[in-house]
């Protein structure tokens, strides 16, 4: 990352032109003070101005997000496919969106070339900070349209199984497709939601929430329909 | 160009880079990619439940693809 020096009238005036030209808080530059700067007599005999050196800080997640990209490019390099990696941090993870000619092999069926992708990334950054990176390989939007489409089948079984009171069993997925139906249907008080099965086979079960002290009006609804 | 990915992929994934070897027998349909490691990094390379050559084979299929062919991952032991 760049340092750079900046002056201000006060010390604060440089700080702030530093936050700004970096477009970042102050806690995550390092500053160093060259120069506090003085007013001088009445303000205009030997008058200084304050001068700073302003570094960003190097968050570790943002050090491995650059590695992230790096290593998706050189991959993508050798499939011979051209494309350009975009990268950024959200959320606490390395969100890495591959923009290319828009032809699915880099998706693959049900995201499995770009999970593929995912993992190895994942997997090489992690290995060499010493700690888990979440990392995020998205292209397309295929991510979020993955989930809103996961999202929406959630809700229509999460409907048959109140409606039916007998539990549903989704298709094999891997976890971060569970995870989206447990989510869409967490705050749903007349399913409740399990993952079932072992490694490649765990698929998600939606019972149809057991009797409790206080119904909720879902509930009640969704027996007097079955009944 | 196979080969180079499966010795990046590989390299970027073990602790002793200079040891990967890979070599590439081609055929006329179909190439057959031999990666060999280190004997204490050929769990990196393979994963848990196999993991991560299956990821490693699933790119090398879509790279292989690109270039209407077919390649198979050999890790030699």
């Amino acid at each position: 990352m760049p340092t750079q020096e900046f002056e201000g009238k006060t010390l604060d005036d440089a700080i702030r032109s530093a936050c700004e030209a970096f477009q970042l808080p102050q806690e995550k530059l390092d500053i160093e003070i060259l120069s506090k700067g003085s007013s001088g007599i009445f303000g205009i005999v030997g008058a200084r101005k304050a001068r700073i050196r302003a570094t960003p800080k190097e968050t570790p997640l943002g050090k491995a997000c650059e590695r992230a990209k790096e290593v998706l490019t050189e991959i993508l390099k050798y499939v011979d496919v051209p494309t350009v990696v975009e990268s950024e941090v959200r959320e606490e993870s390395v969100y890495l969106n591959i923009v290319s000619n828009g032809s699915g092999l880099l998706i693959g069926k049900r995201g499995k070339t770009l999970n593929a992708l995912q993992y190895l990334v994942s997997k090489i950054v992690s290995r060499e900070v010493g700690d888990t990176v979440p990392v995020i390989v998205d292209t397309e939007n295929y991510r979020s349209k993955r989930e809103s489409n996961l999202t929406e089948m959630a809700l229509q079984l999460g409907e048959r199984v109140k409606k039916s009171r007998r539990p549903v069993t989704t298709g094999p997925m891997n976890a971060q497709d569970r995870r989206i139906i447990h989510m869409a249907l967490k705050e749903d008080q007349g399913v409740r939601t399990k993952s079932k099965g072992e490694g490649n086979l765990r698929r998600v079960v939606i019972y149809p929430a057991k009797k409790t002290k206080n119904i909720p009006d879902s509930m009640t609804e969704a027996k007097s329909n079955a009944q | 160009m196979l080969k180079e990915l499966i010795e990046y992929m590989a390299r970027a994934l073990v602790d002793k880079p200079e040891q990967v070897r890979v070599s590439e027998i081609e055929g006329e349909q179909t190439s057959v990619i031999e990666l060999r490691v280190a004997k204490e990094d050929l769990g990196k390379v393979i994963g848990k439940q196999g993991r991560t050559a299956r990821a490693m084979r699933t790119i090398l299929s879509a790279a292989s693809t690109k270039i209407r062919k077919r390649a198979v991952l050999e890790i030699i032991e």
